[in-house]
């Protein structure tokens, strides 16, 4: 009962509208909403998307069209409102490497190295794939020529540095931890000035899993911060939580204000549906889908693709006009 | 003039508003869509078309709950454990269940439990995936040995079994090793950790039914986290279905319940798919937080 379902059934409702009534309409619309509700969308949601369609349709569509003008009004009504879903319409921060950074200087546009190091701290609910990604992260970029270094600031999980690390070593990824020191303000900031010393273009931290109900484990969260000032913080979901992504996504933006969401287990049948109730909430927007257990499965997310996919209309695009 | 009267004392109601209504609120419990509407339905055909008033409405619904989440089996593990005590063969306990959700926390959970009860306990790492999965194991058996040895009835032994990583027939060996370690060192129960898996990817499910037909646990537990959505329906079903026509999960652990706040309707849709009864919630992440479920309180936070 996933997103992917309401592709066909957007499909099948669509070509039961024949004389596009207002009855066909209607229960055309009852389906998308019930489809979405079935794949975990928040409920305050759907009541709203589902006024936007009805809004956007009295006003787009006249009764002189043509049927066929009428469907593609509606499904491209439809695919917007899908989008404008997952669309936090925020550009997630681009890293750039130290040594080729440009400035623009007296109005010209200079090479000059760049000081800083991008750095990325990793925050989550408890087993939502933050220790995971923090590798397929490093290794996309990694990949693209960047030097880049991971830090294991949780010290709480049990096996946590041990995880970090035997991915690391995997992946050929300089990392940094300890298994004595407790306490993971400490390591993130001596991990964090380790590889700025050492001129690293990018240095992503990782958390422990925590939840707003436990304001101590958020005071971390914040301590951490402070100490390590991420220019980029990401928030790792798991693509198939429930109602409460809502509440939990609100807090974690409050208290560490993540620019950017990573969401996880996407090669699983839920549709990512709480989730994408969580970018609502938050206007953040979602980086990357993370589609496996193995260090390559990481795909780069884009609102209007993902919802093509999910829609299982792949060349939607072309179908409609943009 | 009656009808004032009526309306006062809580007169009768129109059904469909209600239903739609509690449907909604059911929804927004993390109850999936397909459950929710068939609880409704129920409620309402046991209804029928007498005049209802709010109150049996809800009393109704929340018999109904209770129903569901009340288990028809014993969830009594201890006195089923201590029943195979003349067994030559250890208890053989076995946790499953998707990434991340919590097995192995909750399996040191139950490992603590155990102990308290004067049962000695083998940890088998059969995780011989994910990275960090053993060593995970290793420091949650050198933390319940450290307790263990603090505590007054200290006359219980814990354990780690494992060997290391691998693929292929490495997890049934492993497995059978430690029932078979165990046996000999003369342990009560094998706790077996596994690898989470995607309940929808048939390559990674399949193996499940091998290692059940291997270790042939006592009892088999899936770990299922409360944050998770409609997916918890098909995780169930699926893990259900995984060891074979003639074996199903014995109970459930529904973790992370301290998570979720009031939002406790995947207990709900896991033990609605499959009846399989939950034997334990996990309420965060230490070894004393694992908590036997109030089918009350539960019910209580749906309806509230
Ligand atoms: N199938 C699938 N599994 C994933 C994905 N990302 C992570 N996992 C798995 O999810 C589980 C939890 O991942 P971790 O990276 O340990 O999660 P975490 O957020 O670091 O967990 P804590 O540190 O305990 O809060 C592991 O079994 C991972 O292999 C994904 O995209 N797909
Ligand atoms: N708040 C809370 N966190 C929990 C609970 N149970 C487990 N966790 C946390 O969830 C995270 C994942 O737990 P694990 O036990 O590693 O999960 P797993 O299912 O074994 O994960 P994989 O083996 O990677 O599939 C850890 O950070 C645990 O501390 C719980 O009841 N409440
Ligand atoms: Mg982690
Ligand atoms: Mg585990």
């Amino acid at each position: 009962m996933v997103l992917a379902d309401l592709g066909s059934r957007l499909r099948g409702a669509l070509s039961s509208v024949e004389s596009a009534s207002d009855d066909e309409i209607n229960s055309m619309v009852k389906d998308v909403c019930t489809a979405l509700l079935e794949s975990d969308v928040n409920i305050k949601l759907v009541v709203r998307l589902r006024d936007n369609i009805k809004a956007k349709i009295k006003t787009e569509l006249s009764p002189e069209e043509t049927t066929a003008n009428k469907r593609k009004k509606l499904q491209k009504i439809i695919f917007d409102e899908l989008v404008a879903l997952v669309d936090s319409h925020e550009e997630p921060p681009k890293p750039k490497k130290l040594s080729t950074s440009t400035k623009v200087i007296n109005g010209k546009k200079k090479k000059v190295a760049k000081t800083n190091s991008h750095v990325i701290m990793f925050v989550g609910l408890q087993g939502a794939g933050k220790t995971t990604s923090c590798t397929k992260l490093a290794v996309y970029y990694k990949k693209r020529g960047f030097k880049v270094g991971l830090v294991c600031a949780d010290t709480f999980r049990a096996g946590a540095f041990d995880q970090l690390k035997q991915n690391a070593i995997k992946a050929s990824i300089p990392y940094y931890g300890s298994y004595l020191e407790q306490d993971p303000v400490k390591i993130a900031y001596e991990g964090v000035t380790k590889f700025k010393s050492e001129k690293f273009d990018i240095i992503i931290v990782d958390t422990s899993g925590r939840h707003r109900q436990e304001q101590q484990l958020f005071d971390e969260m914040v301590q951490i911060g402070e100490m390590v000032q991420p220019t980029q913080t990401i928030m790792v979901m798991d693509g198939s939580i429930g109602q409460a992504a809502e509440s939990q996504a609100k807090a974690f933006k409050e208290s560490a204000n993540f620019g950017s969401i990573i969401l996880t287990k996407m090669d699983g049948h839920a549709k990512g549906g709480g989730a994408i109730s969580a970018v609502a909430a938050t206007k953040t927007p979602i980086v990357f889908i993370g589609t496996g257990e193995h260090v390559g499965d990481l795909e780069i997310f884009k609102p209007t693709t993902f919802i093509s996919k999910l829609l299982g209309i792949g060349d939607i695009q072309s179908l409609i006009e943009h | 003039f009656f009808s004032k009267i009526t309306s006062y004392l809580g007169g009768s109601i129109n059904i469909e508003d209600v239903s739609k209504k509690f449907y909604d609120q059911l929804i927004s419990k993390n109850i999936a869509p397909e459950m929710a509407k068939n609880i409704i339905e129920k409620i309402k055909s046991k209804l029928g078309n007498q005049n209802v008033t709010l109150a049996t409405y809800k009393q109704a619904l929340t018999e109904e709950l209770t129903k569901i989440l009340t288990p028809n089996v014993s969830t009594d593990l201890l006195y089923d454990i201590k029943r195979n005590a003349a067994n030559p063969r250890p208890y053989v306990i076995s946790v499953v269940g998707v990434n991340g959700v919590g097995k192995s926390t909750n399996l040191a959970k139950l490992a603590y439990w155990f102990l308290q009860n004067n049962l000695n306990v083998l940890i088998c790492a059969c995780d011989t995936f994910r990275s960090g999965a053993v060593e995970q194991l290793k420091v949650h058996v050198n933390n319940l040995k450290n307790l263990n040895n603090q505590s007054s009835n200290n006359n219980t032994k814990i354990d780690i079994f494992e060997k290391g990583y691998g693929s292929g027939d490495h997890v049934v060996t492993t497995a059978k090793m430690a029932i078979q370690y165990a046996a000999n060192e003369k342990f009560d129960i094998v706790l077996i950790d596994t690898a989470g898996r995607t309940h929808s990817n048939t390559k990674l499910m399949a193996p499940l039914k091998k290692f059940g037909d291997a270790a042939n646990p006592d009892k088999i537990i899936m770990v299922g986290e409360a944050l998770v959505g409609t997916d918890s329906v098909e995780q169930a079903i699926n893990f259900n279905n995984a060891f074979g026509n003639k074996r199903n999960l014995d109970f459930f652990i529904i973790s992370k319940v301290d998570t979720v706040g009031d939002l406790v309707g995947t207990m709900i849709n896991m033990v609605m798919a499959t009846k399989v009864p939950i034997l334990f919630v996990g309420t965060g992440q230490t070894y004393t937080d694992i908590k036997r479920l109030s089918v009350k309180r539960v019910v209580d936070m749906l309806m509230n």
